[in-house]
């Protein structure tokens, strides 16, 4: 098996687009911590009054959950306001703009970036072997059919983890220069109580929340690949969906129950912490359940299907 | 034969969509020998292959490679298999080393030893760190069979591998096809649908028409059918075609321009003389003939009642 992934990254690492994608994503990451940086420094200077800020924005608070208008979801509301005054009492700033922390967590949306590349890569992997005819010089070894498709799985799994990791080392690297420490402390609010934590793990957590998606349609665009033999039906079908499934999911949630089914309703985890489901009565168990429930059927899908069929191409 | 049957295919059949694309082939291919599996294009040569290595899977029957079945035991039965199925598709991005290292990694204990040797065996030592896309396509048929020998199989499967060489490329390729067979006693089975290529080539021929195997006999026996054939230069072979008839009206008697295209054996010659001459034909000159390959090939197709047009 690892004879096989190493071939597989000998193939990747051989082929141009690879480091056009690197290069892209190094890119991208410099280009918004420029923007970052830019926007930070032409604002207007309010460094001496986070207390006042956090007064005001309580004062508002206050106000919302007493006038109970725009749905405003309760307990989120007073857990704002609990780690706010817990802030206040104990003299912990929230980190500014300025932080290194905030910039990690914002810069986490180059993830997206990250999933399309592994995306296109998922997408190549087995259906490049068909169009290349190379798959029946590798189909006639004396290794079953399910490993050479495990090994090429493992592969984009390894893939979009280098490519996570070179998103997370230079924005790490960027951060530590160019930003200030800020406080690597992070408050929660659970059971009427605001608890006091490092901000890594929380950190962690939105990184891994922002990467379900994309390891969903990562998984598609493999499944699509090596059961239609064919990378553009791959890349086309998974990137329309990572665009547009998202929002098309939200708008039928509107109206239709049944949308909790779909896999994007699903994906965004973050939003059970914000106590705002996509259809009401949906729980984290629930989800999880139907991430693991889609991610075994592409998996199967991708396995049966690969095992069985001849190859005539 | 004395050679032991190393490939044996068992009433292979495919049927793909309803329709019977190959229908119950049987032959054995024997250690030492180059096998011929000759067919026009689409009759089911690729499909066969497909189907002996693993590719594709069968409808019916079985293939056995040093006995061991590709249904049963697909990964003990192609390890004694090297193959180039249609054309010697290679990463075109990775140099003709590389190709190979990563074929050879497909298997245990290949050493750096072995790739090089191959590579020397097929010629390729200074392109060898090129590029596949800058190789040639009789480079790249031998980085081909470089790669199918990585192994030391005991079977060589190649698909065509003539197709698009200059007659350099194909003679070039005839002789290490020839070579492995003899030093190596290896069971090698080489497709084409140009019966030229077979005739230099192989030792035994399997004549493949719609799905179906019609023939199988020694290269030898089939080039020079039982009887042999004489030319027999005449003034006016029409009339002469009937007269010889009544002579001996067993024979086949056919009008080649001026000469009659006479089968039978050496020793009915001078009884033929003594008749053409009793019967007023004037007789220029009698030559031996030997049908060719293609002739016997049309003659076989036909037998089938389809017409060939390979
Ligand atoms: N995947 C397939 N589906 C349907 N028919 C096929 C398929 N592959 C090959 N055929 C048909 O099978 C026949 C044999 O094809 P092939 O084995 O490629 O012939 P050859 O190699 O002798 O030229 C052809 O008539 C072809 O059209
Ligand atoms: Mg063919």
């Amino acid at each position: 098996m690892v004879n096989l992934i190493r071939n597989e990254w000998m193939k990747i690492m051989h082929r141009p687009g690879t480091y056009v994608m690197a290069g892209l994503l190094i890119l991208a990451v410099i280009g918004s911590t420029v923007i970052t940086l830019f926007i930070n420094s032409s604002g207007g200077t309010e460094d001496a009054a986070w207390q006042q800020q956090l007064q005001a924005e309580n004062e508002q608070i206050k106000m919302t959950i007493e006038t109970g208008e725009n749905d405003f979801y309760v307990p989120s509301a007073e857990g704002a306001l609990a780690i706010n005054e817990y802030r206040l009492d104990n003299d912990i700033a929230p980190n500014d703009r300025d932080s290194m922390w905030t910039y990690l967590e914002n810069i986490s949306f180059l993830i997206a970036i990250v999933g399309l590349f592994a995306i296109i890569t998922a997408s190549g992997i087995v259906a490049g072997e068909f169009s290349w005819g190379t798959i029946k010089l590798l189909m006639i070894r004396p290794i079953a059919r399910w490993k050479i498709l495990l090994s090429k799985l493992l592969t984009v799994a390894s893939f979009g983890i280098v490519f996570i990791g070179i998103l997370i080392a230079l924005s790490m690297l960027l951060g530590v220069i160019f930003f200030d420490g800020g406080s690597a402390v992070h408050l929660t609010y659970a059971n009427g109580a605001v608890e006091e934590g490092n901000i890594v793990p929380y950190l962690l957590k939105i990184y891994l929340y922002n990467s379900i998606d994309v390891i969903l349609l990562t998984m598609m665009a493999f499944m699509i690949s090596a059961v239609f033999r064919n990378s553009s039906l791959a890349i086309g079908i998974s990137l329309f969906l990572y665009f547009v499934g998202g929002s098309a999911t939200a708008f039928i949630a509107a109206y239709y129950d049944w949308a909790k089914y779909s896999l994007f309703a699903n994906t965004n985890l973050a939003l059970y912490e914000m106590g705002m489901p996509v259809v009401e009565g949906m729980t984290m168990t629930f989800s999880v359940i139907m991430i693991l429930i889609y991610l075994s059927l592409f998996i199967v899908l991708a396995f049966t299907v690969f095992t069985k069929r001849d190859i005539a191409a | 034969m004395t050679q032991q049957s190393i490939v044996q295919l068992r009433n292979v059949t495919k049927t793909i969509g309803g329709k019977t694309i190959i229908n119950r082939v049987s032959f054995d291919v024997y250690g030492g020998e180059v096998f011929g599996f000759l067919g026009p294009n689409g009759a089911g040569k690729t499909t066969t292959i497909r189907m002996i290595v693993g590719l594709m899977k069968l409808t019916d029957g079985d293939v056995l490679i040093e006995g061991k079945s590709i249904k049963s035991d697909f990964e003990g039965a192609v390890k004694q298999v090297g193959a180039i199925v249609e054309n010697p598709e290679m990463y075109k991005f990775l140099s003709g080393y590389k190709n190979l290292l990563h074929y050879a990694r497909m298997y245990k204990g290949i050493s750096r030893e072995k790739i090089d040797e191959v590579v020397k065996l097929v010629g390729l030592e200074n392109r060898i760190n090129d590029k596949v896309k800058t190789y040639s396509l009789g480079m790249r048929q031998r980085l081909g069979i470089a790669q199918s020998l990585l192994h030391d199989p005991k079977v060589l499967i190649l698909d065509e591998p003539t197709n698009g060489l200059d007659p350099a490329g194909i003679r070039e390729i005839r002789d290490y096809i020839r070579r492995l067979a003899r030093e190596r006693g290896m069971a090698v089975i080489v497709s084409s649908h140009l019966l030229s290529e077979m005739e230099m080539m192989c030792d035994r021929i399997g004549i493949i028409q719609k799905g179906k195997l019609i023939d199988v006999q020694s290269m030898h026996d089939f080039v020079s059918t039982k009887g042999e054939l004489f030319n027999l230069l005449v003034e006016n072979p029409q009339e002469a075609r009937t007269k010889v008839l009544e002579h001996n009206p067993s024979w086949t008697v056919e009008v080649l321009e001026q000469s009659l295209v006479i089968n039978m054996t050496k020793e009915d010659i001078p009884a033929l003389v003594r008749f053409c001459v009793a019967s007023n034909i004037d007789v220029y000159g009698i030559s031996p003939a030997t049908k060719t390959l293609e002739d016997r090939f049309l003659e076989v197709t036909a037998e089938e009642g389809v017409a060939s047009n390979g």
